[in-house]
């Protein structure tokens, strides 16, 4: 079973908070990552992604770890985050077929 | 049918939450968040275990739905309200299903649960019991459901509107990008397609535009209004947002949901199929 099985079988089409889980790329792009504040977990929020044009591609609530996760096409996105109390956040990002680009924001 | 009759603001259930006649319904993508957190006195609607049928492609049937509404304690005259996240994907999604089936009195919070959230509002782990009804389901809605032959009827001849991100339209992803990249057998468009992504509908907060500004949106992409509409996306929930804005806050006419979708349309032998950004 691929990757990719392994997480469509553990998430149906709906997405889990902070993404579905993964061990390793497969054939996707995948862009992760994990928000934090003063070094500890955001676990409420929402993490977004934008395509090279600033477009809305997806969103997702952030785990209780602060952990998100998406399956990109390869190219450049944005990142951004928004939390309660105001909080936002953004940051570039490159995904590549076969990696897991990883990210770590401080908001 | 206007924007009032169909959305109401976090003020509004913060005042009216618990009253008889009123349920709060929370569905979301992520069927565990109402577990860690929702509004006072929400019952729990999974979309994917509650609403679909668990053998064929198809939705819970007409009994099915009545059971499901009757065993949270909905009755026919109750006003429903539908929330969720992730801009009320879900949460329209059901709104869709419940016009579907005939429900009269149901509406969206909008905003959904992200804006409650990120406004900080109440959220509790307390599960209401709400004493069982005995509630009747409508026959299917023939005129909010499009199917694929009617679909493939309507390439240059009515709008569709294919609501996924552009790089889902021009077949760069096969799904929204927090989805691993697989499902349907082609990438790309249905032939004369608009591009309006779902979420350009509502502003990050999740609420929704302004009917001005909706209608400049979908005008400018090309969607005739004076013309028949058919939405579509992957599976059927984004452009049940989609049609939540143009046929109810819109008050546009004869505009139906194809439920297929790209992950039906995508994989049928012999249809046109269009790669790219154009229509």
């Amino acid at each position: 079973m691929s990757t990719a099985d392994q997480a469509t079988q553990a998430s149906g089409c709906g997405a889990p908070a902070g993404g579905a889980p993964l061990t390793d790329a497969g054939n996707q792009a995948v862009v992760q990552g994990r928000v934090t504040r003063q070094g500890a977990p955001v676990g409420s929020g929402y993490a977004r992604l934008l395509n090279g044009d600033g477009e809305f591609v997806a969103e997702v609530p952030l785990g209780e770890d602060g952990g998100f996760r998406f399956f990109a096409a390869p190219g450049t996105w944005t990142l951004r985050v928004l939390a309660p109390g105001g909080i936002r956040a953004e940051q570039a990002v490159a995904a590549a077929t076969g990696k897991i680009a990883n990210l770590e924001v401080a908001v | 049918m206007s924007r009032s009759d169909v959305l109401v603001d976090a003020e509004w259930v913060e005042a009216h939450n618990g009253e008889p006649g009123l349920v709060l319904v929370e569905v979301d993508e992520d069927t565990s968040a109402y577990d860690k957190g929702h509004i006072r006195n929400a019952v729990k609607i999974d979309w994917k275990t509650d609403l679909q049928d668990p053998v064929r492609r198809d939705f819970v049937d007409k009994d099915g739905f009545a059971a499901l509404l009757s065993q949270r304690g909905i009755s026919n005259d109750d006003t429903v309200v539908l929330y969720g996240g992730n801009n009320n994907w879900f949460a329209a999604y059901a709104y869709w299903y419940f016009k579907l089936y005939g429900h009269q009195n149901v509406k969206l919070l909008d905003g959904g649960r992200k804006k409650w959230e990120l406004d900080s509002r109440e959220l509790v782990t307390e599960v209401p019991q709400r004493p069982a009804t005995s509630y009747t389901a409508q026959d299917q809605d023939a005129s909010i459901r499009a199917f694929r032959d009617e679909v493939v009827a309507a390439i240059g001849n009515r709008n569709l509107v294919d609501v996924r991100s552009p790089d889902e339209f021009a077949g760069r992803l096969l799904a929204p990008a927090h989805l691993p990249q697989e499902q349907a057998q082609r990438g790309g468009h249905i032939p004369t397609a608009r591009n309006v992504p779902w979420s350009k509908a509502a502003d990050e907060d999740g609420t929704f535009k302004s009917d001005d500004a909706l209608r400049t949106l979908y005008g400018e992409a090309g969607v005739d209004f004076a013309t028949d509409t058919i939405a579509y996306c992957r599976i059927g929930e984004r452009s049940a947002h989609t049609w939540f804005v143009l046929h109810e806050l819109l008050g546009q006419p004869n505009v139906k949901n194809y439920d297929g979708s790209w992950t039906e349309y995508g994989s049928l032998v012999g249809v046109p199929i269009k790669t790219g950004d154009e229509s």
